[in-house]
């Protein structure tokens, strides 16, 4: 440290040279200086001694930069920035004084005073989950005198307490420990009047669902901490917890339940492993029912089986097999590819190993107009179309409808389907897909379609929060539709031929007499689980509307792997099974909803507008109709055949 | 007062006459803030692990009593005995601190205590105050004492491979801090000792590198000193919790008693026992203790000012910088000054070990910076009144011993 300003000596002595007049002045004399005692020192240098006191100078100086330091932080710390203490270090033992929250008094629900979790209603105002407050009771073991007889009186008041236990507790040496939780308010006052030291209690609150397994799977539940763990309760937990009115859903609770006896019912009678049903206004998205079943008790989460708690409807993902047609020709006639009257191959198309065929007991004409490619389902005429629709414009569409995303739901649970990626999307999946295989959807994201081709084709936003309608007739404003990817037109031609499927084609078992139902039917073989389809074990399911006239609600019926019954003849395929279910749940909930059946004159007489023939003839001026001559699939159906054909030769 | 007396020619008067009063007056104040910090301090933390409310209060009484004495009565020996219990004591440390590692009690990942029937020991802490006398010991016989071949006796060649043997032994409790203390005093003594300013800076420049290595090596200096660095990552309970009691406590003090943030700190007693001074008796407080602490570090550093012996100015010299630096590294880590690092207040904190060790180390710098008489200008050199020799050859036969 002494011999360092020799080196400032030496280094600006240069500058000094080339400095101006004044500079030098400044500069130079204290440099002299510093030179002058430099060359003293080194003729004569500091003794030991001498020099260890210089250094005990610098010693002392850097104890007073240390302590300097630390008087400075302790200044920051006490005066200049001091860290306020946080409440709960300083704040006093008593506990807030409880007051009512006038936000909560001006919901119209059923509210309680301090609880902090709102209530979740139907959109008629039935709870379907509210909070009641309970009372955790501990104690401090270091306050207790006496713990024998502490818990002997508490026994009094809380018969199913352990007083053994509760003995061993209170004999802890800990300053924290629970005695009961979940004690009702009455039983609190109770205990306060034994006026016992050392024992404290904690408020809660805890959540019940009053309906028990009705909409158990949308409401999904809480965890100890008031917080949603599952459900509408998870995804609505911040709205739940700050905003004290009750959240509204579009659930109507009298419809879910008979939606889902309904469902339980067919599910218990074709023995299914599981079963789904929603049912959705077509015009707004509102989800009136959302049914999964096999389903629990919402009040017993924790306990319930991991099958209950699945929600099929939107977590499900099920290959949408023959009522996925019916996108197939919705976009086969808004793109103008196919016309009713054009007519399509039903010849097994081979493609490697496998063959697109229709059931053999169906004995097609080798030829089939649009509607009747509909009404009886075929699948090689409905790959057909699908090729003539081809690659691209097939992606795109199911693209806008939703298809290839996640179903926007304000569940949490809500999966994605499982589809090829476009690189992975060639021939053979444009054909699987035009007939409903090779993609996986889930039921909502089905019925969404569904209600696309029959409300004038606008695509909806599923939901569950109920809306605020303008009028029971027109219930949404233009801008509040979604957007419009099916004219209007064909939105109406749809509809007839969603009707002729009930009443000429195989969904006849769904006819509801008076609702004018239409609908489509949808049988997936099951993939077992090494990956192959197992025969006779289906999905069977049925998505339609009603009335067809003028759709107001889509419903969709789901039952997985279901067994025949005599009445069915032992056929386990969707026309024998969800048809009939779908009927019924139509039958019994449409009354429900303001619908009435019409009197026989008066469905004829609209039936009769709706009625299309099942092989339209060509309209003239029509130069080239789709059918035999005229067929633009057969060219990539035969390279396929071909190819597979060489292949066998080998 | 009779002891000033200068007729009194007693031993205690002329022991009181030759002492540094000054130094001696702060460690009275300190033993004094030390009980009264401890009543404010030690309830909570007792409640805590579930002891009776006064065992920290009762206990301490005995230590800093004890603690006293033994200020009072090392303070009476002369610098030759300092420098034979030093050598003896460093040994006797030195081989219990080689003991921990194999017998030790293991308290939150270090092994640093002995467990003894009435209180756990930790040896280091006695090492301390030793290593510093025996360096300053070997450094000075460079002046005093030929080997047979003509050379000087290479002081400071042995004292750094004394040094390597200590660090080598916290290093493997481990024990970063004692260790970062002791080779602080350790650079210090051969600043003093004159080592070139070069060799120095490379010195400081080798234990930061030491540092980045504990750094890079130990996961609780790892730690600790990212949660330094950034003060929004990690858990800083405790240092928020400290200076919030600092907060609290403001220019005054809530006042005796009154602390609250002080119930939750969980080591109120020992390490942060800064932050309750702080907060019950406010930032008059802080700055009084740390005026003690520069008084009595510059009052001895003064005493050195006036010496020629080398073993005392180096001994006393790096005494005094282990004590002052203790204290530092205690206010400055409840302060957030530097990372935290658990060390104790001089006789303030709680703690039998610290008290004791400190008590020694104070002790010692009383006995050496004592005024001696000494052979003036013309007094006939008395070959047998040379200290270092006899120093020298006791010293070699406590090494034979």
């Amino acid at each position: 440290m002494a011999f360092r300003p020799s080196r400032k000596t030496s280094r600006p002595q240069p500058e000094q040279k080339n400095g101006t007049e004044k500079r030098r002045f400044f500069l130079a004399y204290p440099l002299e200086r510093l030179r002058a005692w430099w060359d003293d020192r080194k003729e004569n240098p500091l003794s030991w001694l001498e020099k260890s006191r210089n250094r005990l100078v610098y010693l002392g100086m850097g104890f007073l930069f240390l302590y300097g330091g630390v008087a400075i932080k302790a200044l920051f710390a006490t005066i200049l920035a001091p860290m306020a203490p946080l409440p709960n270090q300083i704040g006093s033992s008593i506990p807030e004084i409880p007051h009512p929250d006038p936000r909560a008094m001006a919901g119209n629900g059923f509210v309680l005073p301090n609880i902090r979790r709102a209530s979740i209603m139907d959109r008629n105002g039935q709870p379907l989950a509210l909070s009641l407050p309970v009372v955790q009771v501990y104690a401090n073991p270091m306050e207790i005198i006496e713990p024998e007889d502490v818990a002997k009186k508490l026994r009094t008041i809380l018969p199913t307490l352990n007083v053994a236990e509760t003995v061993r507790r209170l004999k802890q040496k800990k300053q924290f420990v629970y005695l009961a939780r979940n004690i009702a308010p009455v039983d609190e006052l109770a205990i306060n009047n034994l006026g016992i030291p050392g024992l404290y209690f904690e408020n809660g609150e805890q959540r019940h669902y009053p309906l028990g397994n009705v909409a158990a799977q949308i409401l999904g539940s809480v965890d100890i901490d008031n917080k949603g763990i599952a459900g509408v309760e998870k995804f609505f937990n911040q709205r739940l917890m700050q905003d004290h009115t009750p959240l509204r859903l579009s659930i109507d609770a009298r419809v879910q339940a008979a939606v889902r006896d309904e469902l339980n019912e067919a599910k218990n009678l074709f023995r299914a492993i599981g079963a789904s049903a929603i049912l959705m206004d077509v015009h707004t998205g509102e989800i009136l029912a959302m049914v999964s079943l096999p389903d629990y008790d919402a009040n017993n989460f924790a306990h319930a089986a991991d099958d209950a708690r699945f929600n099929r409807a939107v977590t499900g993902m099920y290959e949408p097999g023959s009522t996925f047609k019916l996108q197939t020709a919705a976009m086969a006639l808004q793109l103008k590819v196919a016309h009713p009257w054009d007519q399509f191959s039903t010849t097994p198309i081979h493609v490697g190993r496998f063959t697109i065929s229709d059931l053999k007991t169906d004995h097609f004409a080798p030829w089939l107009a649009l509607p009747s490619v509909m009404a009886y389902s075929s699948n090689p005429a409905s790959a057909h179309i699908a090729l003539d629709v081809g690659r691209e414009r097939q992606h795109d569409w199911l693209k806008n409808m939703g298809f290839l995303d996640r179903v926007p739901v304000e569940l949490p649970e809500a999966g994605r389907p499982l589809v090829p990626s476009i690189k992975n999307w060639g021939e053979t999946t444009v054909m699987t897909v035009g007939f409903g295989h090779g993609v996986a959807e889930s039921p909502l994201a089905i019925v969404r379609g569904t209600a696309c081709t029959g409300n004038g084709g606008y695509l909806v936003t599923p939901t569950l929060l109920a809306r605020e309608h303008l009028n029971d007739d027109v219930v949404m404003a233009e801008d509040q539709k979604g957007p419009h990817l099916i004219s209007t037109e064909n939105s109406n031609l749809l509809r007839r031929i969603l009707r002729l499927v009930v009443t000429k084609g195989i969904g006849k078992k769904a006819e509801s007499p008076g609702y004018l139902v239409g609908g489509k039917t949808g049988t997936a073989e099951k993939i077992g689980a090494h990956g192959g389809y197992l025969k006779h074990v289906n999905i069977t399911a049925f998505t339609g509307m009603f009335p067809m006239n003028d759709p107001k609600y889509a419903l969709y019926v789901m039952l997985d792997a279901p067994q025949g019954t005599a009445e069915t003849h032992g056929w386990t395929t969707a026309g024998w099974i969800a048809a009939p279910t779908f009927s019924r749940i139509v039958t019994r909930t449409a009354p429900m909803l303001g619908l009435f059946p019409l009197d026989a004159a008066r469905a004829q007489q609209l039936d009769d507008q709706l009625a299309l023939p099942l092989t339209p003839s060509v309209p003239p001026g029509v130069r080239h109709p789709l059918g035999p001559g005229n067929d633009p699939g057969a060219v990539t159906v035969n390279r396929l055949a071909a190819r597979h054909g060489a292949h066998h030769t080998h | 007062m009779a002891l000033a007396d200068r007729s009194n020619s007693s031993q205690k008067a002329q022991w009181w006459r030759s002492l540094d009063r000054v130094s001696l007056s702060c460690v009275g104040i300190l033993i004094a803030l030390g009980y009264i910090l401890m009543l404010a301090a030690s309830p909570a933390v007792a409640h805590r692990i579930g002891a009776s409310r006064n065992m920290f209060i009762l206990k301490q009484v005995v230590f800093l009593a004890l603690a006293g004495s033994v200020v009072i009565v090392t303070s009476r020996l002369s610098p030759r005995m300092i420098g034979r219990i030093a050598v003896m004591g460093g040994v006797v440390a030195l081989g219990a601190t080689f003991l921990t590692l194999v017998h030790g009690m293991e308290i939150k990942g270090a092994r640093r205590w002995i467990a003894l029937p009435l209180m756990s020991v930790q040896p280091s802490e006695f090492l301390k105050p030793c290593f510093a006398v025996v360096t300053g010991l070997l450094l000075s016989l460079r002046h005093t004492l030929t080997l047979a071949n003509g050379w000087r006796f290479p002081g400071r060649l042995v004292a750094c491979g004394v040094y390597v043997v200590i660090a080598a032994l916290l290093q493997a409790q481990p024990d970063i801090g004692m260790l970062s203390v002791i080779s602080m005093v350790f650079i210090t003594q051969l600043f003093i000792d004159g080592l070139p300013i070069i060799i120095f800076g490379m010195l400081v420049t080798a234990a930061m590198g030491a540092f980045g290595v504990a750094y890079l090596v130990f996961d609780h200096v790892h730690s600790r000193v990212q949660r330094f660095l950034h003060p929004d990552v990690g858990d800083h309970y405790q240092i928020d919790t400290s200076m919030r009691a600092f907060g609290n406590g403001g220019l005054l003090g809530r006042g005796p008693g009154e602390g609250r943030v002080k119930d939750l700190l969980p080591d109120a007693h020992a390490d942060f026992v800064f932050s309750v001074a702080g907060e019950e008796y406010g930032f008059v407080m802080c700055l009084f203790i740390i005026a003690v602490f520069t008084v009595l570090v510059f009052s001895t550093l003064n005493r050195l000012l006036e010496e020629k012996n080398p073993y005392v100015i180096l001994s006393a010299g790096g005494l005094v910088t282990g004590f002052g630096l203790q204290a530092f590294v205690n206010m400055g880590s409840s302060l957030h000054l530097i990372p935290t690092k658990g060390m104790t207040l001089p006789f303030i904190s709680y703690g039998g070990s610290s008290a004791l060790s400190v008590a020694l180390t104070i002790g010692m710098a009383l006995a050496l910076t004592r005024h001696r008489m000494e052979s003036g200008l013309f007094t006939p050199s008395p070959s047998s009144a040379e200290t270092a020799p006899r120093l020298t050859r006791s010293f070699h036969k406590d090494q034979h011993q």
